[in-house]
């Protein structure tokens, strides 16, 4: 590994993460393979396209900075509206729900994030937002093979079991497939309501084995 | 701005600068990683040359604008508006020099493997300014307070001295050095040369 990297916002992947939202992810601690602290961006395409998903960090206990590098955007942080132009930092405590939508074509968010009293540990959802955008833009194999890498970081987190297991239907492979469903359900009965209704698994739907593990 | 709210907003031109530096980790009181933003005119070091074995940070610096040129171990590197540069391996010395007005650069760090606490170069770099315009006064208020809060920080007691040193008030000066020498004895080497002691480098009872 080297001692130092450089890149530009351009040179770094535009994987579409939330295609009905517009949501465009620039995925910028994978890109580096930064250790200690988790850092992103999001850009717009066209106004109006979301640049901030709607969520909490209940879970990861992340306290968030966002950073308008260009254009602008409007937040809705904890119920309220901030008008956020190019230049506004935007700092969000873990259990705030928050999300942002561009105001202009081209706008670009910086966040960075980070769990305070602990070490900084990789989020599980960047391995299943790329293998998921992957697939999107029809570059199946990589998709196949991020998801693969992410749940085997985490082979007994029952989310990684999931991901992976839609994945693995998506390309055909039916056993694997249910297995994983099967680990992720063993994790949390939540996941069997979720296959249920996932399209993901629609080439596994009519195999008997999927109707005893989703119930 | 206190941990228990929700959310802090804030335009980066409403946040109060120390000179070239706008400590955004310091105005929102973020406890996760560090983050702050440097920003000068054409010719203007945006990032003070430095390295951070001490620290063992990994560091990611953004340009937000303008145009900056780094230097990452030896290495000459351009960076416009939109560039990253990540600087993993601690060792590499590393700067960057403003070649257009108003480049600002958005510096995050944080270590691997460990639990984040805001470095104490934080509590005295508020304090560089006044020293670079002689409010040698103001530096010590500001260093004072510091010192209070962080009476562990060696390189705090250290700096305080040096404005105490300056204003001509040579027990306080030695004995914050004493204490300083004390929490960080490589500061002693530094202390040797630095102008800023001079007022009490020849009395008997300066601390080596």
């Amino acid at each position: 590994v080297s001692g130092y990297a450089t890149a530009t916002l351009d040179d770094l992947e535009r994987l579409p993460v939330d295609p009905g939202e517009g949501l465009m992810w620039r995925p910028v601690r994978r890109h580096f393979g930064i250790r200690a602290f988790g850092a992103n961006a999001y850009t717009a395409e066209k106004a109006g396209d979301r640049v901030v998903e709607d969520h909490s960090e209940a879970t990861n206990k992340h306290e968030e900075l966002y950073f308008v590098a260009s254009g602008r955007a409007t937040f809705t942080v904890d119920g309220d509206e901030v008008d956020a132009p190019a230049g506004t930092f935007v700092f969000v405590q873990p259990d705030t729900r928050r999300g942002a939508v561009a105001e202009e074509a081209g706008t670009t968010i910086l966040v960075m994030g980070g769990r305070a009293g602990a070490p900084f540990q990789t989020s599980s959802w960047e391995a299943s937002f790329a293998a998921f955008a992957y697939q999107r833009l029809g570059d199946t194999e990589r998709a196949l093979a991020t998801m693969r890498e992410g749940y085997e970081r985490e082979p007994d987190n029952w989310a990684a079991n999931y991901n992976y297991a839609c994945m693995l239907a998506l390309h055909g492979r039916r056993d694997e497939a249910l297995e994983k469903l099967a680990r992720a359900v063993e994790g949390n009965a939540e996941a069997a309501e979720l296959a249920r209704g996932d399209e993901d698994f629609a080439s596994v739907q009519d195999d008997p084995r999927f109707g005893e593990i989703v119930g | 701005v206190t941990v228990t709210e929700r959310y802090t907003s804030a335009h980066v031109d409403d946040i109060s600068p120390a000179g070239t530096w706008i400590p955004i980790r310091r105005h929102f009181d973020i406890q996760a990683f560090g983050v702050n933003l440097w920003r000068g005119d054409a010719g203007d070091e945006v990032i003070g040359e430095h390295d951070e074995t001490s620290l063992e940070h990994e560091e990611l610096y953004f340009v937000v604008e303008g145009h900056a040129e780094f230097t990452v171990g030896g290495d000459s590197l351009d960076a416009p508006r939109g560039t990253f540069v990540f600087v993993r391996d601690p060792r590499l010395r590393r700067k960057a020099v403003a070649k257009e007005p108003g480049t600002s650069v958005l510096a995050i760090g944080a270590k691997a493997g460990e639990a984040y606490t805001p470095s104490q170069w934080e509590a005295s770099a508020v304090a560089f300014p006044y020293f670079s315009s002689g409010e040698y006064e103001r530096a010590k208020e500001v260093l004072a307070e510091a010192h209070r809060l962080q009476p562990e920080h060696g390189g705090v007691a250290y700096n305080l001295a040096c404005a105490e040193a300056r204003l001509g008030e040579t027990e306080a000066a030695i004995e914050h050095l004493r204490v300083a020498l004390e929490r960080q004895p490589e500061l002693a080497e530094l202390a040797k040369t630095d102008e800023d002691l001079e007022s009490i480098r020849d009395d008997p009872r300066f601390p080596t």
